[in-house]
């Protein structure tokens, strides 16, 4: 487990993508599959493992903010310290993930 | 749009949504049952998410739902993932494993393991779908009971007699006769003709009408000689010399030295009549040979059937010359017991015995202001009582399977085993279903498990000591007392309040 925290872990482009999608400010499984174009079986266990990695950290949003849009609440996910290391060193690793998924952009949130 | 149509529609709608959920609720089986219910809200919150993207109007799309569909099968990858991250962890599926649900889906999975064996064997289901005599009651089998007769026929003599005679407790009698006889018969499977033995009962021509039994193919038997006697072929012999064929009625056979006309099959089952029989051969009572011996059937009338109060009873009877004769009446069909009666003997005995085993007592629960729901408690014994139901007819099926696994009727011995199978299984199910009920938490009904020793064993009248298991969603400590005493005499239940969940951080309190 601690080789995995390690900034210098070497993740799958996949797993960097989705890291880099939550840093973007894609923080429900949803809307990162929207912004990545994974499937949803691509898309929720690399996120499981990345939260088991500590690289990702879940939250339920507030009910009474779900009920003031008329949605369910939705499970945000935000970047851990060591998510934020290792994400750098990814993009260090696949220099097109910053362009594929601007961190510039504005979320859907 | 016509309103037939987007009644279609709409139901074709609500059919798609409804599969969408149960594959997300069919996928969620695959998680561990601590981190199910936030991953059922999560899937569902997503998929409420997909739906509105993927909307287009108020129409109907199947590309969508392609969409939708494909997404919602993506759970299953995730539910597996979910599943060996937990392996891989060790203690999650401990929870998955332990869950109510999965408990009660063992069970379904061992009944319909046993049912499907009791469909797949020939001797279940012929035990389950004839008794032979159910037809009709108050058959009697009379014997000779005299131990030194060379056997323990009745003379046709002695039959003749008591047909032509007016009888108060028997209003009717059937006599045959085994004999092994040559018989002759052009076989229409292989277009030869063939020449074999069979063991033949020469029969009285009302012996199936006493018997009740129903004669297969006997319809189909328009046009055939009536001149001849008919005979009335054994299930084993039907298919065994003329490979089950349906149109077998109708052939001429010689049997011995005459012709006869095959009249169809008689039904497979545990006649309990003397003589290795592979065929009736129905004869008039005039052709019946005077000399013979033979055994006779009788059906008791109404005041017979009250004298007959016993499986087997004396008969005082005189023979045409005017001697007494001690005879045995043999009740056909009563005295064997059916496999619902032997299983329910087998179930009754074994609740008998399951005090001296186990306890019944599911365990008291410690004082305290916290209480457990009524909501709960319905749960908890709806779960034990479930399990009961299902244990049941696990008990029933896999004793058939036991009985019937080496044979094909109810032979005493399958009746045997099934009694013995039925008593075990029962008696060992009921007493794990409670021990397992004494180990499921109260409120999620998940075992409890991380078992601590608590206290000395040296210490056993001064402090407590035993035994100590956690229920994993945190609700409850189990404590098992190691030597029962006069105040802490079974296991006891402390509920914990939400005080503690401290402890249990990561788990799912319900």
């Amino acid at each position: 487990m601690a080789q995995e925290k390690n900034p210098e872990a070497k993740l799958s482009h996949t797993a960097a993508m989705i890291l880099q999608a939550v840093d973007a400010g894609f923080v429900y499984g949803f809307s990162i599959m929207e912004m990545t174009g994974l499937p949803s079986g691509t898309v929720y266990p690399a996120m499981r493992r990345l939260e088991r990695d500590d690289l990702i950290r879940s939250q339920w949003e507030r009910q009474s903010i779900a009920d003031a849009e008329q949605r369910p609440p939705r499970k945000y996910y935000k970047l851990t310290a060591a998510g934020r290391n290792t994400l750098q060193s990814s993009r260090r690793r696949y220099p097109l993930l910053e362009r594929l998924i601007p961190s510039e952009e504005v979320g859907s949130v | 749009m016509r309103p037939p149509f987007e009644v279609a529609t709409r139901l074709i709608e609500a059919t798609v949504r409804i599969l969408d959920l149960g594959l997300l609720h069919g996928a969620s089986l695959l998680v561990p049952g601590g981190q199910r219910a936030e991953w059922r809200r999560e899937w569902f919150a997503e998929l409420w998410q997909v739906r509105r993207a993927c909307a287009f109007g108020n129409r109907f799309r199947w590309a969508a739902e392609r969409e939708i569909a494909g997404f919602c099968l993506g759970a299953f990858q995730d539910a597996y993932c979910l599943r060996r991250m937990g392996q891989q962890a060790g203690t999650p599926l401990a929870i998955s494993f332990s869950s109510a649900w999965q408990c009660l889906l063992f069970l379904v999975a061992i009944l319909s393991a046993a049912y499907g064996m009791a469909r797949l064997l020939p001797g279940v289901r012929a035990e389950r779908s004839m008794s032979p005599y159910q037809a009709r009651s108050g058959l009697v089998l009379i014997e000779n009971a005299d131990d030194d007769a060379p056997a323990r026929t009745i003379s046709s003599g002695q039959y003749r007699a008591w047909k032509d005679q007016k009888q108060e407790f028997f209003d009717g009698f059937a006599f045959y006769r085994v004999t092994r006889e040559p018989v002759d018969r052009e076989s229409a499977l292989h277009g030869s003709r063939d020449s074999s033995g069979w063991g033949v009962a020469r029969a009285s021509s009302n012996f199936f009408v006493l018997l009740g039994l129903p004669v297969r193919f006997r319809e189909t038997d328009a046009g055939v000689d009536t001149e001849l006697p008919s005979v009335v072929l054994s299930e084993n012999l039907w298919k065994r010399e003329f490979g089950a064929d349906p149109h077998v009625a109708g052939s001429v056979v010689r049997v011995g030295l005459g012709r006869a006309t095959i009249a169809g099959v008689a039904p497979e089952g545990p006649w309990g009549l003397p003589g290795n029989i592979d065929a009736w051969l129905l004869e008039p009572d005039s052709q019946i040979a005077p000399a013979g011996a033979g055994y006779v059937v009788a059906h008791l009338t109404n005041s017979g059937k009250l004298r007959m109060d016993a499986p087997r009873v004396p008969i005082k009877s005189f023979s045409p010359h005017r001697t007494p004769d001690d005879l045995l009446g043999i009740a056909l069909g009563n005295g064997i017991p059916g496999e619902w009666e032997i299983f329910r003997f087998a179930v009754f005995l074994a609740f008998l015995a399951l005090p001296a085993i186990t306890s019944f007592s599911l365990g008291d629960f410690s004082v305290s202001l916290h209480r457990i729901s009524w909501l709960r408690r319905f749960f908890r014994w709806a779960f034990l009582c479930a399990k009961i139901a299902l244990l049941l007819p696990i008990v029933r099926y896999a004793s058939l399977d036991l009985a019937y696994c080496f044979t094909r009727f109810n032979t005493n011995q399958a009746l045997y085993i099934q009694l013995v199978s039925a008593f075990f299984i029962c008696l060992f199910g009921m007493r794990w279903v409670l021990i397992d009920q004494r180990q499921r938490c109260p409120v999620c009904l998940r075992r409890v498990d991380h078992p601590a020793r608590v206290g000395q064993l040296s210490r056993t009248f001064l402090a407590w000591n035993g035994t100590e298991l956690m229920c994993i969603g945190g609700h409850t400590l189990l404590h098992i007392p190691s030597l029962p005493t006069s105040w802490f005499s079974s296991q006891r239940w402390m509920l914990l309040d939400p005080s503690w969940e401290f402890l249990f951080a990561g788990t799912v309190r319900e």
